[in-house]
């Protein structure tokens, strides 16, 4: 069997239109400052039998359905798209910092999976009517399969928001990026098992226990083994062979492997590619520039052809539920952000914070939808509970990052200088020496914060007999650490300036007194690193220091 | 005192005289007690090597304290340190071990991981024992931190180093995957760049507060996979000791299988390396 002319044309056509149309919907929701993926279902839905095949059925049909060997080709190249897409994913996944992480992490994300699996599988499970189920006989698979679609975190959204909010390094975005690559891989295990469950009627049927005992032993096979090997042979590969060729062959080679052996044992064979995908990502041999290189040309070539083709499977318009979508969301919503929630609250964390990952915690993004297409794939679920499985997937998605955003701006965690500086913590002085300034600021974040002035008062200058705080260019940062909880902010104007023994000489305008918990010297690093990044110019400062009052002052800092 | 009682595990081994060596030139450094802790049958022939061994270092009777064990090596070791209050227990140790004994964990690795104590692991006792020259430091912004820095700048000061540099790594973990969604590569480079200067920045700070002062210093901020980047940083710069905070949690089977941190220094050390703990 080959493709004859025409089809070659209309193949190759038809991925032109795919890729042109998922490029400018993408670029379209990035510039709305969403996810591309979004913007590539939505192009599907365009091009699919929801709008184009509606309006111009001939057109459609001549692109997408025309002979079935074209669908054929295009159906391989999309199972190859997801295929890499899970190979991508899998290599994010950093094991060893879910492990380095403190037990918050993993208490996070163990109550991520099993607080809205819970939610998911007993509604499924007791209210199958409201869920869509067609088939009673699928009930117990159902009802697994609902409950792992509720648990799944999509790692690249999340950390694209995380990235966006810039709190991608910080301690909240590696705690979240931790519980959601720990989450990730749970998530796949358990659905790798619902797939076999789904898949006993394959070619290679394997009782459930001998399933589950292969699926735990290739795991720890992948794991233990391939990843020893793959670390070892990396550098040996930088070395012998081109560079990055050598390297990215071998990537793709070994996932291929991974994917035919677990779809042989009725598994899908995103499963096997995730898992070497995770070997694979965990060499410290394996280059930033290697990593990037794959997934430049995996999103944005082979993933667009994926994500396009869910839309031109389904009419979405037909197909809309309104109760089903609602319940979906509701099930998300409620399962994530409250188990997340819950576990951050129990790792600890106040209720803000807590609050903030369980809604990070909450976007479902891309791996929502490869979950929900292959459940399509296999007939566990029909077209209306697809539809809304993909709408929650992108409300998740969307929703996550501007309200993560609400919760960070009360966030006091979030550490920037200017977010701890408040109106009244602003002190015009008259005071000309460098102790009476240092009192005076002492004395008002005493009283306003109830902390004994001669302790804070010892500290501070302490600290300020050891070495100068006097940075240059008018600004000194008197500071200490003290038994405080959460870093207080002070500042000090006296536009004549007092001697500080700075280095460049000029006598201390500004003056800002900096104390911070006595037991987290990274908040006060971080504080004193933010301060010297911001105020690094004479004419700012000078500038600053001739506002009329302190909201003057402070809405320049912002400006900063 | 940067140490009050140190200690050598002290064995027969052809490392065993230049061991003794090196602990008695760091008691004297330090100015601190010295335990010999040998575990073994206690028996007439044994004693005998361990006070011919003494002897040729010229140690007094009452300048040490020699202390028998019976047992598993690395268990007897770390009661020994225990019972006794030790702060420093110093060891040989190879640079690299099999695949095996890595996973098993010989009796050097051992005590690297779990003594309660800080510990020195000396990779080449030379028969004559050199002072360290080039000491590198990883930092962790943390109380240990702050402790570890604190005692390896004393420590330098007291060998005369010629170097001292502070090394702190940090990793963002999942970094490659914002290119994934909507990102482009010139802008984690620019991240990647704010992030380095942050860091340095932070460091810088973090120095300053540390109030270093006697000897010059300097700061290397590294970005890469904690452990791994400072194990090579300091392999290259031909540091003759590495200085580091131990790990918060007790490092298991599970770290060895899935590696972080310290666990690629200890799988292959650069130099000589010194654990601090508290």
């Amino acid at each position: 069997m080959s493709l004859s002319p025409t089809d070659i044309t209309i193949f190759l056509l038809s991925i032109s239109v795919i890729l042109f149309f998922a490029r400018g919907f993408g670029e379209l929701l990035r510039y709305l400052k969403q996810p591309i993926v979004i913007g590539e279902i939505i192009a599907g839905i365009i091009l699919g039998p929801t709008i184009l095949g509606t309006i111009f059925p001939e057109t459609f049909n001549s692109l997408f359905n025309q002979s079935e060997e074209v669908v054929i080709a295009l159906n391989g190249i999309t199972l190859l798209g997801v295929v890499m897409l899970l190979l991508i994913s899998g290599i994010e996944i950093d094991l060893s910092l879910v492990l380095r992480q403190s037990k918050v992490a993993v208490i996070i994300s163990m109550l991520g999976i099993i607080f809205p699996f819970g939610v998911g599988f007993f509604s499924a499970y007791f209210f199958p009517q409201y869920l869509g189920l067609t088939d009673y006989n699928m009930r117990l698979v159902y009802a697994l399969f609902v409950g792992t679609a509720l648990s799944i975190t999509a790692l690249p959204v999340v950390a694209r928001t995380l990235m966006d909010l810039q709190i991608f390094k910080s301690e909240i975005g590696y705690l979240i990026m931790a519980a959601a690559m720990f989450n990730d891989l749970i998530g796949w295990i358990i659905f790798s098992v619902v797939l076999g469950m789904i898949g006993q009627n394959s070619e290679h049927p394997l009782s459930l226990s001998s399933l589950i005992l292969t699926i735990i032993g290739f795991i720890l096979f992948v794991l233990l083994f391939v990843r020893k090997f793959i670390n070892y042979s990396i550098p040996f590969i930088q070395r012998r062979f081109t560079f990055p060729g050598g390297v990215l062959n071998f990537i793709f080679i070994l996932g291929f492997l991974g994917a035919a052996f677990t779809e042989y044992i009725g598994v899908h064979a995103i499963f096997g590619v995730f898992i070497v995908g995770i070997a694979i990502g965990d060499s410290v041999h394996l280059k930033e520039e290697t990593r990037e290189i794959i997934y430049q040309f995996v999103t944005n070539i082979f993933a667009p052809l994926f994500f396009v083709s869910i839309g031109l499977r389904i009419n979405f318009i037909e197909n809309f539920d309104l109760v089903l979508v609602v319940v979906f969301l509701v099930l998300a919503f409620a399962g994530k952000v409250i188990g997340c929630s819950i576990g951050a609250y129990m790792g600890g964390m106040n209720k803000n914070d807590s609050l903030i990952i369980g809604f990070g915690m909450n976007s479902r993004g891309a791996m929502e939808i490869v979950l929900a297409t292959l459940a399509f794939q296999y007939n566990l679920i029909n077209e209306k509970v697809f539809v809304a499985i993909v709408i929650m997937a992108l409300v998740t998605s969307i929703s996550s990052a501007p309200i993560m955003n609400y919760f960070l701006k009360k966030a006091k965690t979030r550490l920037r200088f200017d977010m701890l500086l408040k109106n009244e913590s602003v002190i015009f002085t008259k005071e000309n020496s460098k102790y009476g300034v240092i009192k005076e600021l002492c004395t008002y974040v005493a009283n306003s914060k109830k902390l004994d002035l001669n302790v804070v008062y010892d500290e501070v200058i302490k600290r300020e007999e050891t070495i100068s705080t006097g940075l240059g260019n008018h600004l000194a940062i008197p500071h200490a650490r003290i038994n405080i909880k959460e870093p207080i902010v002070a500042v000090a104007v006296q536009p004549e300036g007092i001697e500080w023994n700075s280095l460049d000489n000029l006598p201390a305008k500004l003056i800002i007194l900096l104390l911070t918990p006595a037991d987290k010297p990274e908040i006060q690093l971080k504080l004193l690193s933010d301060i010297a990044k911001k105020f690094n110019d004479v004419a700012l400062i000078e500038n600053i220091v001739s506002s009329k009052d302190s909201k003057e002052l402070i809405s320049k800092v912002k400006q900063l | 005192m940067i140490f009050n009682r140190i200690a050598l595990a002290i064995t027969f081994s052809p490392n065993g005289l230049p061991l003794l060596k090196s602990a008695v030139r760091l008691k004297k450094l330090f100015g601190c007690e010295l335990y010999l802790i040998h575990v073994g049958e206690k028996s007439s022939d044994q004693e005998e090597k361990i006070n011919d061994l003494v002897k040729q270092v010229g140690l007094s009777d009452t300048s040490y304290k020699l202390i028998w064990k019976k047992g598993e090596p690395s268990k007897s070791i770390i009661n020994a340190v225990t019972e006794n209050q030790i702060d420093l227990l110093i060891a040989g140790a190879l640079e690299k071990e099999t695949v095996i004994k890595y996973y098993l964990g010989s009796v050097a690795r051992t005590l690297m991981r779990e003594s309660p104590s800080s510990v020195l692991i000396l990779t080449h006792p030379e028969p004559e024992p050199k002072e360290f020259k080039k000491f590198c430091v990883s930092v962790d912004f943390n109380e240990l931190g702050e402790t570890a820095v604190k005692k390896s700048y004393q420590f330098a000061k007291l060998e005369h180093a010629e170097e001292f540099v502070l090394i702190k790594e940090f990793e963002v973990p999942g970094l490659a995957i914002t290119v994934y969604d909507s990102g482009s590569t010139s802008d984690t480079e620019k991240s990647k760049h704010e992030w380095q200067k942050e860091e340095e920045e932070k460091l810088k700070f973090f120095a300053k507060e540390m109030n270093l002062v006697g000897l010059n210093y300097s700061t290397v901020a590294l970005f890469g996979k904690q452990g791994w980047e400072a194990r090579n940083f300091v392999k290259n710069n031909g540091s003759d000791l590495f200085v580091v905070p131990s790990p918060p949690k007790k490092l298991k089977f599970f770290d060895k299988l899935f590696q972080h941190d310290i666990e690629f220094i200890l799988s292959q050390l650069p130099c000589s390396l010194l654990i601090i703990r508290n």
